[in-house]
């Protein structure tokens, strides 16, 4: 027999109490752990695709939807860009890499890049199966597309115009599949990767066989359009944005205002895009750990007024282990084991509600979405919020046992007759 | 053994003072205390358990004047040399009969062996509900665990407090007996305050308040 049995024993006495206890806790606990963790979970994630892209320049618009479109690939583009301008950046001395990239179309709601070869190195893709780009309409696959779409190599496919699946605006031409990637948990496993040549293909081509229709309709009045059209065409092809990194801090300082104040282009920085889009979903998270630490807060009441309760109710046989030869203290103590088993309890159900949570989370973000979530600890937070709860519940218990010391046993033995 | 002398009590708030008689108890000598209800029994036995501090006079048991020791101390000394019978008895709610006996023994930082335990049981008919809760027993039951939880421990002196009083002439001869089998066993002075006279005839020593 010791302390802690009998703490035991008297838990499983009223087990109602003890389980409402344990289940309001665990919920607070479990919903405070989940946010913050699916929080920098999603913080990490997004930073962690970033790789080493300092800038991203697009057509004018939202820098953060050209952000989200062209670094994270979850919104629509702002328009496309000269491919000339690419060339002129990549010049510019001040500038490490200026890799463009072109979309528009999917496969199954897979967005399909045209790209360089500077692309999967931002995300340190290597190839699994299969060779790198060499021709156009050649694509190599990331690793979630491959499993998804269950596509080998030398399997070809007709992409579809935008960037959601339809199976109705098919392009002509097929891409043919030649490598595999290794998976990277970034963003390139959900992408086709192929060269921009491919795309300028996919579309100038029907583009072409477009005008060429119309032209067949108007052929006298166009002639001298149409020639005009072609050789600008071949000059000013487009792209959809450039991923630039830089040389030194220089570039970051003076690049982007030069861009934005004297360009027809938009220059938006990553960092400070996703930074602005983390305050805005601060507030969500924000509001879900009040709301945890509400419930956190009457559940630490339920768990005071339990133990109250119990001190009230039990006063004789506490006042009995008195006249055993217990101390106040060792009262003190087995009253207090009690709720800090109870908190303990809490925490390791609270833990494993939020894990249960956060998969179902990850599953919905995954299937709704595309996006997989890898789940990270930050061990900081969590032991904070830890500590908060256990600073919470430990007052709670220490109001709740304090009459013990103030426990008249004579008083209390005498009344009972 | 046991010895008091010029003992009063004052309740806090309350003018009134009660005096008590002195005592002097040798080894295994017994003592009844009669009095009225409200006269003060309770407090006295109170006074010789250390369970109230006297306002003067001292309480001395096994050469050791009680009111000198520390709480703590004080509380080891209960827990090792005192045992405690009420009226209505009690026992912890959330332990089985084994477990509070088992309890007792580790308040008062005793151990003896599981035979002896049950060996205990059997003399006060409780074997049968060793493993009971508390409040699956009858009241002669929990009567009976009283007085278990009482001697378990071996005490130098055993205070009952009205163990009787609500007891019909049967059970009060059965309890009595027990508790004076359970004195002598364990060679403890045994100490009763009622206002039961029935039990007169059990006790050469009477004191009436």
């Amino acid at each position: 027999m010791n302390n802690w049995i009998i703490s035991i024993k008297n838990i499983l006495h009223k087990p109602l109490y003890a389980f409402l206890s344990i289940f309001s806790l665990s919920i607070s606990v479990g919903l405070l752990l989940g946010i913050q963790q699916l929080d920098s979970s999603i913080q990490n994630q997004f930073t962690n695709t970033l790789g080493n892209i300092e800038m991203v320049v697009g057509a004018k618009g939202s820098p953060l939807q050209l952000v989200l479109s062209s670094v994270l690939h979850i919104d629509n583009p702002t328009g496309n860009i000269k491919y000339s301008e690419v060339e002129k950046l990549a010049k510019n001395p001040l500038v490490k890499t200026a890799i463009p990239i072109s979309y528009g179309d999917n496969y199954k709601g897979y967005r399909i890049v045209g790209t360089t070869a500077g692309f999967p190195k931002i995300y340190e893709a290597q190839l699994l199966k299969g060779k790198g780009i060499e021709n156009s309409m050649e694509v190599v696959l990331g690793n979630d597309v491959a499993q998804k779409l269950n596509l080998q190599i030398g399997d070809t496919f007709l992409s579809s115009h935008g960037l959601s699946e339809n199976a109705i605006e098919e392009h002509e031409q097929s891409f043919t599949v030649v490598g595999l990637y290794k998976p990277t948990y970034k963003v390139i496993d959900k992408l086709i990767v192929t060269s921009l040549g491919s795309i300028w293909d996919v579309h100038y081509h029907e583009e072409a066989e477009e005008e060429e229709a119309i032209h067949r309709e108007h052929k006298e009045e166009l002639i001298h359009e149409e020639y005009e059209h072609h050789a600008h065409k071949n000059e000013d092809k487009e792209v959809t944005s450039i991923l630039v990194s830089f040389r030194n801090p220089m570039g970051l300082m003076t690049m982007p205002r030069n861009i934005n104040t004297n360009s027809n282009m938009q220059a938006a920085l990553p960092k400070y895009e996703l930074e602005r889009l983390f305050r805005f979903t601060g507030v969500g998270v924000k509001a879900i750990s009040w709301i945890a630490y509400i419930i956190l807060l009457i559940s630490c009441i339920t768990i005071f007024i339990s133990l109250y309760k119990m001190v009230r109710e039990r006063a004789f046989d506490l006042a009995l282990m008195r006249t055993y030869g217990a101390s106040n203290f060792q009262l003190f103590r087995i009253v207090a084991f009690e709720g800090v088993l109870i908190v303990f309890i809490s925490l390791i159900f609270g833990f494993l509600f939020s894990q249960i949570g956060l998969y179902f989370i990850v599953s919905l973000f995954k299937s709704q979405f595309q996006q997989e979530v890898i789940l990270t600890f930050s061990t900081i937070k969590m032991l904070n919020s830890i500590l908060i709860i256990l600073i919470i519940s430990m007052v709670s218990i220490l109001f709740a046992i304090f009459p013990i010391l103030k426990m008249n046993i004579s008083k209390i033995l005498s009344d009972e007759k | 053994m046991v010895q008091t002398s010029n003992l009063t009590f004052k309740y806090k708030k309350k003018e009134a003072v009660f005096s008590f008689p002195s005592v002097n108890l040798q080894e295994q000598e017994n003592l009844l205390i009669l009095g009225k209800s409200g006269i003060g029994k309770t407090t006295f036995l109170h006074l010789l358990a250390g369970i109230l501090k006297p306002f003067s006079g001292s309480v001395v048991i096994d050469k050791i004047d009680i009111n000198t020791l520390s709480h703590s101390q004080l509380d080891k000394f209960r827990g090792k040399n005192i045992g405690l019978i009420f009226q209505k008895n009690h026992a912890v709610k959330s332990l089985s009969v084994f477990d509070n006996l088992k309890a007792r023994l580790f308040f008062s930082r005793e151990t003896i062996k599981r035979s002896e335990i049950d060996f205990l049981l059997e003399q006060l008919d409780l074997i049968e509900t060793k493993n009971s809760k508390v409040n699956e027993l009858s009241e002669g039951q929990l009567q009976r665990l009283g007085i278990a939880m009482a001697v378990v421990h071996r005490p130098k002196i055993i205070l009952a407090d009205e163990p009787t009083s609500s007891l019909d002439d049967e059970n009060c001869n059965i309890v009595m007996r027990l508790l004076q089998q359970q004195a002598q066993k364990n060679k403890a002075n045994l100490v009763v305050i009622t206002h039961d006279i029935r039990i007169t005839s059990s006790f050469k020593n009477v004191i009436t308040l």
